[in-house]
This record gives C-alpha cells, sequence and structure tokens, in this order.
C-alpha cells in the first residue's frame, strides 16, 4: 500500500510536466488566480502546420541539425573508438575524452568563439554543427569505446586471418556486432544537440533558431503560451523514441569504459 | 590515391578534434585576459586577473555553484538509492520501469520553464493554493524561483539527475547481483539494517562514484537552468561569466576570460584530482 | 607528443597575426541614390533588434518584411539582440578581423550608440544620402541629439518614446507623484514595487538622478564625475530606504520589462513601467493587462528619448541596409508603427513637413485609450543623459544595491 502510494507520486511527479505544457500550449491568457488558463486557443497549434510559423521552421532546423550532429559523431566515434582501443595510451585518451563534457558548453563557446568569427563560421548552421560536434563526438567515444572487447578483437583478427578484407570484415562482422552501440551513440548524439541551448545561442548568434533558442525567446517575451509549445515539442521526439526502444536512449550496463 | 592516413596519424587527428580546440580557447583568453590581445586592451597586465582573484563575488559564484551541485546531487542520491533498495522489482518490469525513463526526455530548458511556471508566486501551485484556500495572497506563498539559496536551480537538477541516477544505480544493483549477497548475509544472520549499511549501499557507492562526479560537475556547469530560475546575487558561475562578457562595460571583457580560465582549471582539479585519489585508494587497499 | 605542442604553439602564433584583409571601403561619394537602389536589391540581409515585444515582432515580420521583399526583393532576416550584446559581438568580429559582419543592420540608441562608436564599429556618414530623410525632425533635440551626443549621420531616428509609470486604477486612485509620495507608498504597500534590471530600469533612476540633482539642466552636456558623485549618493541613499518595501525586499530585481509585465499583470506587482508611452494600450489589447490598466508620468517626470538604426562597419550589405531604413523611415510606415494597435510608436518624422493627405492621417490617428495624450506627458519630458551616466548607473546600482 505504502509502496503504490509512493509510486503513484513518482508517477505524478514524472507526468504532470507533460500535461502541464499541453495545457499552457493552448492557453490564451492565464489571469492570477485562475488554476488553468481563463482563455484557450488552438491557432497556436494550428499554425504549426503553415510552413512559414516560426515555430515551425525551428522544428525543421532542429531535426537536421541534431541529425547531422549524430551521425557525424557516430561515424567519428566510433573510427577512434577502435584506433583507443588498440592503442598502448587506451585509458589516458579515454579519460581525455571527458575534458569536453567537464567544460560547460556554454564556457566553451565563450572561449573558441574567437575562431568562429575567424574563419567565418559563427552564425551559421555549419558553425554551430561543428561547435556541438566538437562537444559530442568526445561523448560518444566513451559510449562506442565499450564495444571493443576482447571477444570483438579477436572476432576481428579471426576474420582477416580467414582471407577478409578489411572492408568486408567492418561491413561483415562489425557493423552488424555494433549496430546496438551505434544506435545508442546516434541517439545520445542527437539528444545532447537537440537540448542544447547556451552554445548554440552563442555560436549561431541568434540567427541558428532551434527549438530551444524559440523556447528562450519567447519566455522574454512573456509568451508563456508559445514557450509551453516549443517546450512541448522539444520533449517530443525523444518520448517517441523511448516507447519505441527505452535502450537507444539509455543503457544500463557494466560495459562502461573502466579507466581507473 | 593518398589517404589522410598517410599524412597525419590518428592521434594527431584526434589531438586536432578533441583537445585542440580547448587548447585553443584557453590560450585566447588567456592571452586576452593580460591584456596582450584585444580591441581595448593597451598591453600586458596583471591588473585584470588580480580584480577576478581579489574579487568576492567570484568566489561567491563558484562556491555556490559547488554547493547547489552538491547538494542536487546528494538529493537525487538518496531518493535514487531509496527507489533502487525497496523498488528494484519494479524498476525492471512494469509501469514504473517504463517511466523512470521519461524525464530522460526532458531538455534542462523545459525542466527550468516548468519550473517557473508551476512554482513562481504566482505560478500554478500558488494558484492552487489559494484557490483552495491556504493561502489568501500572493505573499504567502514562499519564494521558490528566483531565490536566495537557489532552491528552483536544485529542484530543476534533481528532476533532471535522479532518473538518471536511479537507472544507474539499478544496473549497478543487477550487475552486481547485489540481491544475491543480500541472501547470504541474511543467511549469515544480518539483521535488515546490517545487510543495507553494510552490503547494498558500500556496493552502490563504490560502483557509482565518477557517475556521481559527473553529475556534479554537470550541475556546476549547467547554464539554462540558472538563466531561467536564478537571481543576480548570489549567481551561478556560468551565468556570472557570459554575463560578465556581454556587460555594459567594455573593460569588465578581459576578466570574464580570467574567470573562464578559473573555472576551467577548478573543474579539471576537480576530475583528474579524483580519479588520482580513487587510484591511489584502490592501490592502498590492492 | 612533440609534433602536437608545435601544432598547438602554431595554432597560437595564427591568433596573433591577424590578416588584415581588408576590402576597400564603400565610399558613398560614388553613389547617387538610383545607384543605391540599383546595387542594394535583391539581397538577403540580418538585422538585429530587441525582440522583447510581440506587437513590434509583429509589425516587423508581416508588415515590414514582406512589403521589403516585394518592393525591393529584399529578404531580411530579423534577430534577437540587444545593448551590451551587439557591442560584445561586433567587438569580437573586429578582433577576429572577420571580413563580413553577422549583422547589417540594428536597432540601437544612446549608450550602445556611444560604445559602438567607441570600438569604431560603425558605418557612416550615411544618413543624408536617403530620400526620405528630409522629412526627419532634426532640429528636435529629442530626436536629433541621442543621449547628448551628435548623430553625425552614423545612425538614422525611427521612433520616438517616452518613458511612463504604468498602474491599474481599479487598485490605486491616487498614484505616486513625487519620490516622497513615492517612498511612503511603498512603505505602505511593502512588496509591490520594483524596476527591471535592464534599459527601463535604468532609465527610471536616471530620472531619479535628475530630480535629485535639481532639474535636467544641472547633469546636461558632457559627463561629469563630480555631479555624479554627489548625485549619484544622495540616489543609492534613496533607493536603499525604499530597498526593504521592494519585491523581494529589493534583492532581486526582474531581468527584463516582459518578466516585470507579467508580475504586475498577475497582481504581484502594483506598478510596472515601460520605455513606450504606448504600451500600455498594446499589452490592454493582447489580453495581458487588465482595461483598468492606466499610464501615467509622475510629477519627477520621465525620459523621452529616440531609438535610431545603425549600420555595421563590416557589413557586407551596405545599400542593402540603407534601403531597408529609408522604408523605415517613410510616411507610410512611421503611420503604421504610430498606430497604437501596432505598435504605438512615435514618429521621428516632422509632421507638418509632409504634404496635406499624411498629416491629416498622422493627426487622426486612433487616440490611446489607457495611455495619457503625447502632448500632456511631453511637458513633463526629460532629456537623455550623456551615456557614461547610464553606464555608471548600471555598474554601481549592482554594486550599491544587488551585491
Amino acid at each position: 500500500m505504502r509502496k503504490q502510494i509512493g509510486q503513484s507520486i513518482v508517477g505524478f511527479i514524472i507526468l504532470f510536466p507533460i500535461v502541464f505544457l499541453l495545457i499552457l500550449s493552448f492557453g490564451k491568457q492565464w489571469f492570477y488566480p485562475h488554476i488553468l488558463p481563463n482563455l484557450w486557443q488552438t491557432s497556436q497549434w494550428e499554425s504549426l502546420f503553415s510552413p512559414s510559423f516560426q515555430l515551425t521552421k525551428s522544428l525543421g532546423l532542429s531535426l537536421l541539425l541534431s541529425i547531422s550532429v549524430g551521425l557525424v559523431s557516430t561515424v567519428t566515434a566510433f573510427y577512434f573508438s577502435k584506433k583507443i582501443a588498440y592503442s598502448y595510451n587506451k585509458t589516458t585518451w579515454l579519460s581525455l575524452a571527458y575534458v569536453p563534457y567537464l567544460l560547460s558548453p556554454i564556457i566553451f563557446a565563450v572561449l573558441i568563439h574567437f575562431y568562429f568569427l575567424k574563419t567565418g563560421l559563427s552564425g551559421s548552421l555549419l558553425g554551430v554543427i561543428i561547435a556541438q560536434f566538437l562537444i559530442c563526438f568526445p561523448f560518444g567515444i566513451i559510449i562506442c569505446s565499450t564495444f571493443w572487447t576482447a571477444q570483438i578483437q579477436s572476432l576481428e583478427n579471426l576474420s582477416s586471418t580467414l582471407g577478409g578484407s578489411s572492408t568486408q570484415t567492418l561491413k561483415r562482422v562489425l557493423l552488424p556486432l555494433a549496430k546496438s552501440t551505434l544506435l545508442l551513440c546516434f541517439f545520445q548524439c542527437f539528444l545532447i544537440s537537440w537540448f542544447e541551448y547556451g552554445l548554440t545561442h552563442f555560436i549561431g548568434a541568434g540567427k541558428v533558431k532551434t527549438l530551444t533558442v524559440s523556447v528562450f525567446s519567447y519566455v522574454n517575451e512573456a509568451n508563456p503560451f508559445l514557450a509551453a509549445l516549443a517546450g512541448f515539442l522539444l520533449i517530443l521526439p525523444s518520448v517517441l523514441l523511448l516507447l519505441a526502444n527505452k535502450k537507444l536512449i539509455f543503457k544500463t550496463s557494466n560495459k562502461r569504459p573502466d579507466y581507473e | 590515391m593518398i589517404s589522410i592516413k598517410q599524412i597525419i596519424s590518428w592521434k594527431t587527428a584526434l589531438f586536432i578534434l578533441m583537445l585542440l580546440p580547448m587548447m585553443l580557447g584557453l590560450g585566447y583568453g588567456l592571452l586576452y585576459s593580460f591584456g596582450v590581445i584585444g580591441l581595448l586592451n593597451t598591453g600586458f597586465t596583471t591588473e585584470h586577473w588580480s580584480d577576478v582573484l581579489l574579487n568576492f563575488n567570484f568566489w561567491k559564484s563558484l562556491l555556490f555553484s559547488f554547493g547547489i551541485g552538491l547538494i542536487s546531487v546528494g538529493i537525487s542520491l538518496v531518493i535514487a538509492l531509496w527507489m533502487v533498495v525497496n523498488w528494484h522489482h519494479d524498476l525492471r518490469k512494469g509501469k514504473l520501469s517504463t517511466l523512470i525513463y521519461l524525464p530522460l526526455a526532458f531538455p534542462a530548458t523545459v525542466v527550468g520553464f516548468f519550473i517557473f511556471q508551476s512554482f513562481s508566486k504566482t505560478g500554478f501551485w500558488s494558484r492552487l493554493l489559494y484557490q483552495t484556500g491556504v493561502i489568501s495572497e500572493i505573499e504567502d506563498f514562499p519564494s521558490l524561483v528566483n531565490d536566495a539559496y537557489g532552491i528552483g536551480i536544485i529542484l530543476a537538477s534533481t528532476f533532471i539527475i535522479t532518473p538518471f541516477l536511479s537507472l544507474i544505480l539499478k544496473g549497478i544493483f543487477e550487475n552486481e547481483d547485489v540481491t544475491r549477497f543480500q541472501h547470504i548475509a541474511k543467511s549469515l544472520g544480518a539483521s535488515q539494517r546490517q545487510v543495507l549499511v553494510k552490503i547494498t549501499l558500500p556496493i552502490l557507492l563504490q560502483k557509482a562514484k565518477t557517475s556521481l562526479l559527473l553529475f556534479l560537475i554537470f550541475v556546476i556547469g549547467s547554464y539554462e537552468i540558472p538563466l531561467l530560475l536564478g537571481r543576480q546575487n548570489p549567481k551561478m558561475i556560468t551565468v556570472a561569466i557570459v554575463d560578465k562578457a556581454q556587460r555594459f562595460n567594455l573593460d569588465d571583457i578581459p576578466q570574464a576570460y580570467a574567470m573562464a580560465i578559473v573555472y576551467v582549471l577548478f573543474l579539471l582539479f576537480l576530475f583528474f584530482g579524483f580519479q588520482r585519489l580513487a587510484k591511489l585508494k584502490t592501490k592502498a587497499y590492492a | 607528443m612533440k609534433n602536437l605542442l608545435v601544432l598547438f604553439a602554431s595554432s597560437l602564433l595564427f591568433i596573433s597575426c591577424q590578416s588584415s584583409s581588408e576590402t576597400k571601403p564603400l565610399n558613398l561619394d560614388d553613389y547617387t541614390w538610383k545607384d543605391i537602389k540599383a546595387e542594394g536589391q535583391a539581397q538577403e540581409m540580418t538585422m538585429m533588434m530587441w525582440k522583447g515585444d510581440p506587437k513590434i515582432n509583429v509589425y516587423m515580420q508581416e508588415y515590414i518584411k514582406p512589403k521589403l521583399l516585394k518592393k525591393h526583393n529584399i529578404d531580411l532576416t530579423i534577430v534577437d539582440g540587444q545593448g551590451n550584446y551587439i557591442v560584445q559581438m561586433l567587438m569580437a568580429e573586429l578582433q577576429a578581423g572577420a571580413n563580413t559582419s553577422e549583422i547589417d543592420l540594428m536597432w540601437i540608441n544612446g549608450e550602445t550608440f556611444y560604445q559602438l562608436r567607441q570600438i569604431d564599429a560603425l558605418f557612416g556618414p550615411w544618413t543624408s544620402k536617403l530620400p526620405n530623410a528630409s522629412n526627419i525632425d532634426f532640429e528636435n533635440p529629442f530626436i536629433g541629439k541621442d543621449f547628448q551626443q551628435a548623430i553625425d549621420g552614423y545612425e538614422m531616428p525611427w521612433g520616438n518614446v517616452q518613458m511612463t509609470l504604468i498602474y491599474n486604477q481599479d487598485k490605486i486612485q491616487q498614484p505616486p507623484q513625487t519620490r516622497a509620495e513615492l517612498l511612503s507608498f511603498v512603505k505602505e504597500h511593502p512588496g509591490k514595487f520594483t524596476w527591471n534590471n535592464h534599459f527601463t530600469g535604468l532609465t527610471f533612476m536616471k530620472a531619479l538622478l535628475m530630480d535629485i540633482a535639481g532639474g535636467a539642466e544641472v547633469l546636461k552636456g558632457e559627463f561629469n564625475e563630480d555631479l555624479y558623485a554627489k548625485y549619484s549618493d544622495e540616489l543609492w541613499i534613496y533607493l536603499n530606504q525604499l530597498k526593504p518595501y521592494l519585491w523581494r525586499q529589493g534583492e532581486v530585481f526582474p531581468e527584463n520589462v516582459a518578466q516585470m509585465h507579467q508580475l504586475f499583470a498577475n497582481g504581484e506587482l502594483l506598478f510596472t513601467m515601460s520605455n513606450n508611452d504606448a504600451e500600455v494600450d498594446n499589452k490592454v489589447e493582447e489580453g495581458l493587462f487588465k482595461k483598468s490598466s492606466r499610464a501615467y508620468v509622475p510629477e519627477f517626470g520621465s525620459i523621452q528619448n529616440s531609438h535610431y538604426l545603425g549600420i555595421s562597419k563590416l557589413s557586407k550589405k551596405k545599400l542593402s541596409a540603407m534601403l531597408v531604413v529609408n522604408e523605415l523611415i517613410s510616411e507610410e510606415n512611421q503611420l503604421e508603427k504610430m498606430k497604437p494597435s501596432v505598435w504605438g510608436d512615435g514618429t521621428v518624422l516632422q509632421v507638418s513637413k509632409l504634404d496635406s493627405v499624411f498629416q491629416k492621417k498622422f493627426n487622426s490617428i486612433a487616440q490611446r485609450h489607457y495611455a495619457p495624450p503625447r502632448e500632456d506627458i511631453q511637458k513633463k519630458a526629460l532629456p537623455e543623459l550623456a551615456p557614461e551616466y547610464m553606464i555608471r548607473l548600471a555598474e554601481d546600482f549592482k554594486k550599491n544595491l544587488i551585491d
């Protein structure tokens, strides 16, 4: 009984924000002390279907950005994680991979902004992709490193002893085995990019209007209703991913790299 | 055809991608903070550094961020441990096992916005209490956002971390086969309390310590949440740095770089210092 | 490892030797307006402005933007940013030796203009090239001078506003008119008054400073350290008297006007303020404020100032920017902007210079319902002070009140 109450409370805490955002996204006016908005509207949701609506553009842009960052980071991370796994300084490289994560992305942005200005990348989508990639792919290396166990390494050896070329080994042996790791890495990087605000705003110079940037600009406009709608769109893809397969978002295995 | 491999080794490539940007950033910040470069700087000076290092508010911000981090991780740890110890069956199967993943879908921006809209003086809870007659005016509702103690920031950070931590602890619980150890201890006559204190908690904490450190660093470095829920004083360190860089007074910009460098050094020290410590300890036991 | 260090060192070297690949500066003497029109059209360009007001955003996005596209085939992107953000950004670009700017056109005034001139980030002089500039009321000191500074052709007036306080007449019958009344009012209603931590709040404090100094004349002209020290000391004494009775005991101030408006709308505050005298009308119409909301200017007066448009020095689209500005100051667009239902921004045109049709239109703009008529508050209008006053107030406010 006590357990049920406890779990209901946890359930409420988790579900309430989603419901709250959804309700607020239909609001038009919300005077104190009304518990729910005193005026409602559906026009915000309707305008979402018009391609000229800012939020619709932001949704598309965020998808493009995060998918690109996810893909590039995963490929790069997979390549380097293999090199690291076979190298002598494995532990050093892996602990160095934590460093970009250690710096908060916003501080990283403050420090490297100069170079983005210098190269003309500041304020462009490409610039934001590169900046986010620099944060994401070391994190991807940490995830991918869990794949290169002794067993995988000996399988790879076996394949080449049996005469398989390195491309064949990659295609026929490694990639199929690595599929779940690669997916996990992709979605993790996708989400880091999808959730990022400080660095995106700084490097994007306000021109790259992702969904997170939109939430902040609606908050600054004192428009909680559009902010709620943007917020709801932000949680949507990850909720869908979770429902599809929660293992894609977060894996709790003991195969986390041990660099101690 | 010449491949990239032949031109540069993978180590150089990885160095360029992973470490060089940060080092260049720090290098630029260093030169700027010492007045060597920068539009309004006039030449080498240590003035900006002494301004920063002697500034009480800077240290206060750093300490404030650290404190908020410790408290948030501490609360999350207690909740997560409690859930894993008591509910590990439900976390593996059933509704709770899916629900617990859901907060992972919430970006900090959205959590910050949600906490603001629900916990501010005119937010959802204040309205609910007003309607039910618990409070009679807005002022009766406590300040939970933009407050002096960072309550709003702690609420939001805890909301984000706890599910992650629960899942990590749950993973450890299963992988380390804690149930088996619990059974053995019990059959040897250990009490419920003894099993918890001597078996369960030590195993979970030992395995989770690096994760805990990373969460601490995550909270210290968070930006969106204090931006929405913090206030002008005391200010979280990330917000203080960005604020300094974008102040009215252009002469303050070198100070922003000096602050950023101290902040980075602080975190590197925290992380690698801890690693070193953990290593020594492990050796001592061995 | 050695190689890596060499790489790092050479990259650092790359910073210090900044290539100055300056392209030939644009000389406006070579261009007639016709040339500017021909070369400036059919471009994409970026304007940076404060986007904290939905009505203003709608005017720019849905009225101006399509018009520019149709008339000049200019595709205008509007991005959010103001004041110190703009300065910091353009300064970073100059430092990096960037060969183009993120921002072509920007909404600025006062201390931003001052700082941009200080770092030489503005293009100019250019304003006299625009045909529509002839209608601008440069003679008006509230328009022709920006924070006591000569414009010198480096920025174009765009709109003119006066600061007001906003209250709810159902809750307050007699709003405070003097400093003493304000103090006793705030003491009687603790926790219900504050100002924001940005432009609007600073503008409010400047009006108090002028009142303490005994009128606008005293602080006129260039920044005077002695006068500032003398009167600002009194200001901090006064504000510290208010502090314990302010919202949140004066330990925290709203970050922006939008937040302050929300606090007012929800009844957490009895007053909000606006740098735009017509804003109360907009906000009532939007549904944020109740219909019983009113704007007023206390006896001690409030600052009237103008906002301007500047072009960045590194912009590659300077001619397009000039075309856009010429549109923004056209009779038609100024008229639309002045309508209380649109933005309510005062015009910078000298209406008596316009043809009779437009004179009539300007004079018959729908009256504001919730704000007093412009002529009434004009009497209590205070001129802006030199920009250093604002910069110093911002710093010292943090020091003396917040920290």
